[in-house]
């Protein structure tokens, strides 16, 4: 039976979970210098504030250029690492999957911290390639544990089926596995860039002058202003998440993995 | 000359644990021969050798003539099916079974030909569009059949082809299954661990215990004249006594049953059994019957428990050498547990086996 308890309870947890996008939303409107709750007055200078802002669009840009790159390389070397690791029982395979879950399960501040010092000892090197090798790095085991989700999936023997009937081992894999890991590979490519273009711990660490990730030069804006340009960037980001994942999900049946 | 030769193969995965030793096996061009054994038994073990995915120790493997033990599997011109379909999930049931015919780059419109021409020899025709997902699993195992003959294939291997569906289709799949390898003419290997469905289907039975042949032979011969305890137990037989050989004649001997003798044929693969040795006697339940009290001759026992089956009822009656299982049509006399009867042997269907090595 649905109580009304269940349905307050329901109400109140959406509340908490959904008030604060609310607020947001309805803020990044308002017409007042400083971030006010309700909003007076209504415009969009805000949201123009934003493209004006060039701390935001060239950080917005090295986010969006560190999340593709990173995803696409940590997917390059999850998708053999998930496969090895599902299809082949070797003695140390629990080891494997324990140090590459290690990511997941330390806070992202250590991790962002300890490949700082890493670097630093590693001598120069290019902010970029920092942030890019650290969000490689948090991104691996993501796409590891997605892919070989959708590989347990499949029948082991379907390869062997394949190279019986005349392909050989590579032709097996590419026309055989590698289809069936598709909605596995994008899933994990959808859930790898919004944890990139989300990640602030290890960002903050490893951000550098002049190379900023997006949450990061947003932080750094609300240590000196307090005015609505967050919230209509806040706004923005959520929309374009929203977008990207009803999208992956319209086409690939996310959900199905994560 | 034998399509399929199996000379001397020796598989081991653990060093010094073989799991095939020296398994010799000749298959007949078009013969359907079954495998039959538990698991662990060797008999996979045998078909992955033949299809290739296994590279053994020693011995050769040869069909038509040639010599395929080092083959890659991908050159062998094998079709497998395997219990779990194994069908290839996001291609259509056309594109599963063209699979094989497109990686020998068969001109396009022969593969419609014949891809067309396979699905209908199992009756799905109709659902070449569907995917595998939509198809219930005797269709799925249909569009593995097909798949796999498509090619015609120099050899078919089967491996538990049916144990994933329910007893009934269990039964026409089987039918099936015979019918197309009959059309076909096509030399088959088929494994099961059931041994209604092995003599149902086979030309020739293999049983295999322990990486070995226990015994080769007919369905009938199989069934009807096991040579070794193993396979007497294998093929249900459901009583079993060890006794001493009072003499032995040819190929009769004769043993004691509740103080006079029997006579039975035996069968050995270690030698022969000579007076005092002991004999291992299995009979089917339906080939001993129960008199009411004790007799003259026979052997005195008390009922246990009995079950009804329909046409006949199944006692269990202790006896000096051993508790047994006996079938009496439901028609006749009935026994309540407790009572005292007499166990009258029907020997001519009773085996006897001789298994001890000399000293």
């Amino acid at each position: 039976m649905v109580s009304r308890w269940m349905v307050i309870s329901l109400v109140i947890l959406y509340g908490f979970l959904l008030g604060p996008f609310i607020i947001i939303f309805m803020a990044s409107f308002g017409a007042n210098a400083n971030l006010a709750f309700p909003p007076q007055g209504f415009t969009l200078d805000w949201f123009a504030n934003v493209f004006e802002t060039s701390q935001f669009i060239d950080s917005f840009w090295i986010s969006l250029q560190l999340a593709l790159l990173s995803t696409i390389v940590s997917l390059i070397m999850g998708i053999p690492v998930a496969y090895a690791l599902v299809r082949f029982d070797f003695a140390a395979s629990g080891l494997v999957e324990t140090v590459f879950s290690a990511p997941i399960l330390v806070p992202g501040l250590v991790i962002g911290f300890a490949m700082l010092n890493f670097f630093v000892l590693l001598g120069d090197m290019h902010v970029m390639t920092g942030l890019f090798i650290g969000h490689t790095a948090i991104l691996f085991p993501y796409s590891v544990r997605v892919i070989s989700a959708s590989l347990r999936n499949l029948d082991p023997y379907v390869e062997d089926a394949a190279v019986s009937l005349g392909a050989n081992r590579l032709r097996g894999f590419l026309l055989v596995v590698l289809p069936n890991m598709q909605a596995g590979i994008a899933a994990a490519f959808v859930l790898g860039f919004i944890t990139s273009f989300n990640n602030v711990p290890v960002s903050l660490f490893l951000s550098g002058p002049g190379v900023t990730t997006l949450p990061v030069s947003m932080l750094s804006y609300l240590e000196y202003y307090f005015d609505p340009t967050i919230a209509a960037l806040s706004t923005l980001l959520v929309i374009f998440t929203v977008v990207l994942v009803q999208t992956a999900e319209r086409l690939l049946g996310l959900s199905q993995f994560v | 000359m034998p399509h399929l030769e199996i000379h001397d193969l020796t598989v081991s995965y653990e060093k010094n644990q073989p799991t095939l030793e020296r398994f010799n096996l000749d298959v007949e061009q078009g013969e359907l021969l079954s495998l039959l054994g538990p698991s662990g038994c060797g008999k996979t073990t045998t078909l992955r050798s033949v299809a290739g995915f296994i590279r053994p120790d020693s011995g050769r493997i040869v069909i038509n003539g040639r010599d395929y033990t080092y083959l890659p599997p991908n050159q062998r011109d094998i079709g497998l099916v395997f219990q779990s379909y194994a069908l290839f999930p996001h291609l259509t049931v056309f594109h599963n079974v063209a699979f094989g015919l497109r990686m020998r780059r068969i001109p396009k419109k022969e593969i419609h030909e014949r891809v067309a021409n396979a699905l209908e020899m199992v009756g799905l025709e109709a659902f070449a569009d569907r995917r595998p997902a939509q198809l219930s699993g005797g269709q799925q195992q249909r569009v593995a059949l097909a798949r796999a003959t498509v090619i015609e294939p120099q050899v078919l291997l089967l491996d538990e082809p049916l144990s994933n569906l329910d007893a009934k289709l269990r039964v026409d799949m089987r039918q099936e299954i015979r019918r197309l390898q009959q059309q076909l003419g096509i030399t088959t290997l088929y494994v099961t661990h059931d041994q209604v469905e092995a003599m149902s289907i086979s030309d020739r039975v293999v049983v295999m215990n322990q990486g070995k042949i226990e015994q080769i032979g007919t369905p009938e011969r199989i069934f009807a004249a096991p040579e070794t305890v193993f396979v007497a137990d294998f093929m249900g037989f459901d009583n079993h006594f060890s006794a001493a050989v009072v003499s032995v004649r040819d190929s009769k001997l004769t043993v004691n049953w509740g103080g006079a003798p029997i006579e039975l044929t035996w069968r050995s693969k270690v030698g022969s059994p000579r007076p005092g040795a002991r004999a291992e006697i299995f009979f089917r339940a339906d080939n001993a019957s129960l008199s009411a009290g004790p007799a003259a001759s026979g052997l005195a026992g008390q009922v246990i428990l009995h079950t009804f089956h329909g046409n006949e009822v199944r006692y269990l009656v202790a006896t000096e050498i051993g508790e047994f299982s006996i079938m009496q049509d439901s028609a006749s006399e009935r026994f309540e547990p407790g009572a005292a009867v007499t166990v009258q042997p029907r020997a001519q269907k009773w085996i006897a086996i001789f298994e001890e090595t000399e000293p």
